[in-house]
C-alpha cells in the first residue's frame, strides 16, 4: 500500500502519483491497523478503478484534468478528483470564461475513503458513498435521501442570531459515515466540483453551496458596504470555505451553466450581481449604480458588481435577478 | 472548381461554403439535419456549445446548453439594445446607456419594460435570462420584420429597429360590479424590423423552441403563452372552445379553453415551457374578435 506524502492520502499499490495534488507516492512503513479508524487517519481502500493498473514503464504519463489539476491515470476517462470528462477539450470562450466540465451521468468522485457518484444532467444529484472516519456538511434542505443508519449531527456555528436575521441558515448539518446520503438543489443547473487544495480560500454565494468535506473550515464573511449588501444581490454575508494542511471537496450547484475565469491582478470585470457563484478570496467585489434615464419616467437604475483580480471568478447564467430600484 | 460543396442553413437560409462546424448567421450545427415533426414542427437545429455567429464587424458566441449566454464581442462601431434585467456581465470599457422609447405611459401600466439599454463596442458583454431553455438567432434580412410576444427578447443589433402594437387579443369576465380585462398574449407584442442591412436578433424560449411555416389560410390553435415569434403576415384570433360533458353554472367554471387561432400565411414559432394564462374562470362578458366552437 501507498500514500501520498503532501496530503497522506491512500492509495493502493499500482498507483504511482498522487490523483490531487500530484506528488510520488510512498510506500506505507506499517500495515494498516485492523482497530476501528479515527478522523484523518489514512486508511489503504482500494477504489474503483476505471482502466486496467499502468505498467512500470508508462508510470509517468497521467492526465492532467483541465478544470481542477489533479492528476490522472492516462487510461481515465474522468478526473477522479472533480469527475470532469478528461476526453474532451476545455471549452473556453473568446472572452475568456471557461465553461464548466459537464460531467457524465453516473460519474465517480473519490475523496478520502468516500465516493460521490453524480447523477443526472438536468439536476444533478450528488450521491454520496461516506467511508468509515469521513463526514459532508450541508445546508438541511438539498438533502434528497439517506439510508436510515447514516449518522447525522449538526455544526455549531458562531452569531446564529446574525445568520438567522440575515436569511442564511444558522444550522449547518453533518452526515457522517459510513452511510449513503444524497443531495441535489430543485432547479435546473449544474453541480460545479472544487477539490480545494491545502491553504486555499474560497468564498461562495450564499446558499449556494451543496455540500463540504469534513476537512473544509467553514466560515462566513460579512459583506462591506451598504451598496453592496442593498444591491450586491448577495444579502450580509457571503460562505467561506478554507483549508488548512489537508484537502477537501467542495460541491456547488449553479442555477443553469456555470462558466469561471482567471482575472489577472488589476483586471476588472462588470457582473450582474445575481450571476455571482464564487471567487478566490483574493478578487474583492464592489457593486457600483448607474442611472438609466428616459425623460419624464425617470428610468431605471442598474446596479453591477465589479470583481477585480487577481484570482477566479464563477458565474451562473440563470442569475437571481435582485430589484434595482 | 466546380464541384464546390454548399450548404443552406435549414434554419435561417444562408448559403454558406461548408467549411465551417455552424451557420455563421444564426450559430446552427452546419451538419445536423432538419428535425421535423410529422405534424409538421421543425425544432430548432442544434447548436454546438462556444458557436459563434458574426454580424457587422462584431461577433456573438452562444455558450451553455441548459441556460445560453450570448457573448459579444462587438466592434468600436457596433452597438446593441436589450432590456437591462438580461445582462449578464460587461467589460467595464463598454458603454451602457438609456435607449428612450415612445408611449412610455403605456408601456409602463401594461409591464413592458420601460427603458431598452444600448452598448456601444469596444468590448465583450453578455447576455442571459432567467430561465432552462434555448436562444434563437433570427438574421433578419433588409425588409423583415418580425413579431416578438412581450418578454421573450433578449438583444438585437442597432440596425434593427424596434416598435410595439397592440395584441387585440383580449377578454372580459365580471366580478359583481367589478369588470377584469385579461390579455392572453399580453397587452402588445413587439415587432423588430430591419429597414435597411441585415440585423440580427436573438430571442430566449423558455423549454424547447419549435417552428412552422403556414401556408395560405391555413390555420393551427396554440397556447397564448407558448407563442414566440410569428411573420406579420400570420393573423391572430381568439379562439374559445367548450368541451362537451363538462357541467356549466350561470358563473361558470373551467368549461372552456382558450386559444389562440393563428392563420397563415407565414412563420410561426411556439416554446414547449410556456407560462401559466390567468384566467379567472368566470363567465365571459366581452372579447376581441373570436371564433368559437361547441362540443355537444
Amino acid at each position: 500500500m501507498k500514500h501520498c506524502p503532501k496530503c497522506n492520502r491512500p492509495y493502493g499499490d499500482h498507483e504511482t502519483f498522487c490523483g490531487i495534488d500530484g506528488g510520488k507516492l510512498v510506500s506505507d512503513a506499517a500495515p494498516v491497523s485492523a482497530a476501528p479508524p479515527q478522523m484523518n487517519t489514512p486508511i489503504v481502500i482500494e477504489a474503483p478503478r476505471v482502466a486496467s493498473a499502468p505498467a512500470a514503464t508508462d508510470a509517468i504519463e497521467r492526465i492532467a484534468c483541465e478544470w481542477c489539476h489533479a492528476q490522472n491515470q492516462k487510461t481515465a476517462l474522468s478526473c477522479r478528483a472533480c469527475g470532469a470528462p478528461l476526453d474532451i477539450r476545455n471549452l473556453v470562450s473568446e472572452s475568456g470564461w471557461r465553461e464548466a466540465p459537464r460531467i457524465r451521468d453516473m460519474t465517480e468522485i473519490h475523496f478520502g475513503m468516500s465516493t460521490c457518484q453524480v447523477e443526472g444532467e438536468i439536476v444533478p444529484v450528488a450521491e454520496l458513498n461516506l467511508g468509515q472516519g469521513d463526514a459532508v456538511f450541508f445546508e438541511h434542505h438539498v438533502l434528497l435521501w439517506k439510508d436510515d443508519h447514516t449518522p447525522m449531527s449538526v455544526m455549531p456555528l458562531q452569531g446564529g442570531v446574525k445568520r438567522a436575521l440575515a436569511g442564511m441558515p444558522f444550522i449547518i448539518s453533518i452526515a457522517h459515515g459510513p452511510g449513503r446520503i444524497a443531495f441535489s438543489r430543485d432547479a435546473t443547473g449544474e453541480l460545479v466540483v472544487l477539490p480545494l487544495h491545502p491553504g486555499m480560500e474560497l468564498d461562495v454565494r450564499e446558499h449556494a453551496f451543496l455540500l463540504a468535506s469534513h476537512h473544509i473550515n467553514y466560515s462566513y464573511l460579512r459583506i462591506k458596504g451598504l451598496r453592496n449588501i442593498l444591491f450586491g444581490g448577495q444579502g450580509m454575508f457571503m460562505d467561506r470555505f478554507v483549508t488548512s494542511d489537508q484537502p477537501g471537496l467542495l460541491l456547488l450547484h449553479g442555477y443553469g451553466n456555470v462558466f469561471e475565469r482567471l482575472l489577472q491582478p488589476g483586471e476588472s470585470i462588470m457582473i450582474e450581481p445575481g450571476a455571482f457563484l464564487y471567487k478566490d478570496s483574493s478578487v474583492t467585489m464592489n457593486v457600483e449604480s448607474q442611472k438609466l434615464t428616459t425623460g419624464f419616467f425617470g428610468g431605471t437604475g442598474m446596479n453591477l458588481a465589479r470583481m477585480t483580480g487577481p484570482g477566479r471568478v464563477g458565474i451562473q447564467s440563470m442569475y437571481v435577478h435582485h430589484a434595482t430600484d | 472548381m466546380g464541384d464546390q460543396k454548399t450548404h443552406t442553413c435549414p434554419w435561417c437560409g444562408l448559403v454558406t461554403d461548408a467549411s465551417t462546424l455552424s451557420c455563421p448567421s444564426c450559430g446552427a450545427t452546419i451538419d445536423a439535419r432538419e428535425v421535423v415533426t410529422e405534424s409538421g414542427w421543425a425544432e430548432l437545429p442544434g447548436r454546438k456549445d462556444m458557436a459563434k455567429l458574426q454580424f457587422g464587424d462584431s461577433f456573438c458566441q452562444i455558450e451553455g446548453n441548459y441556460v445560453p449566454v450570448a457573448d459579444m464581442s462587438l466592434a468600436a462601431q457596433d452597438w446593441v439594445y436589450f432590456a437591462h434585467h438580461v445582462l449578464l456581465w460587461k467589460d467595464p470599457q463598454v458603454t451602457i446607456t438609456a435607449m428612450g422609447l415612445k408611449g412610455a405611459w403605456k408601456r409602463l401600466l401594461s409591464g413592458m419594460p420601460l427603458v431598452m439599454t444600448q452598448a456601444q463596442g469596444p468590448g465583450h458583454i453578455a447576455f442571459s435570462r432567467d430561465a432552462p431553455g434555448e436562444m434563437i438567432a433570427l438574421p433578419l434580412q433588409p425588409g423583415q420584420a418580425v413579431d416578438v410576444r412581450e418578454h421573450l427578447f433578449l438583444v438585437a443589433t442597432g440596425n434593427v429597429t424596434y416598435d410595439w402594437f397592440q395584441s387585440n387579443i383580449w377578454f372580459t369576465t365580471r366580478n359583481g360590479n367589478e369588470t377584469e380585462t385579461h390579455y392572453p398574449l399580453g397587452m402588445f407584442m413587439d415587432r423588430f424590423f430591419t429597414p435597411n442591412a441585415p440585423g440580427l436578433l436573438l430571442l430566449h424560449s423558455a423549454g424547447n423552441a419549435f417552428v412552422r411555416s403556414l401556408a395560405p389560410g391555413q390555420t393551427i390553435l396554440v397556447k397564448p403563452t407558448a407563442l414566440l415569434f410569428k411573420d406579420p403576415s400570420v393573423q391572430m384570433r381568439l379562439h374559445i372552445e367548450r368541451p362537451a360533458g363538462t357541467w356549466s353554472s350561470w358563473r361558470s367554471w373551467g368549461n372552456r379553453y382558450l386559444w389562440l387561432r393563428l392563420y397563415g400565411p407565414g412563420r410561426v414559432a411556439v416554446q414547449s415551457a410556456y407560462t401559466h394564462m390567468e384566467d379567472n374562470g368566470r363567465n365571459i362578458t366581452r372579447h376581441s374578435g373570436a371564433t368559437e366552437q361547441s362540443w355537444g
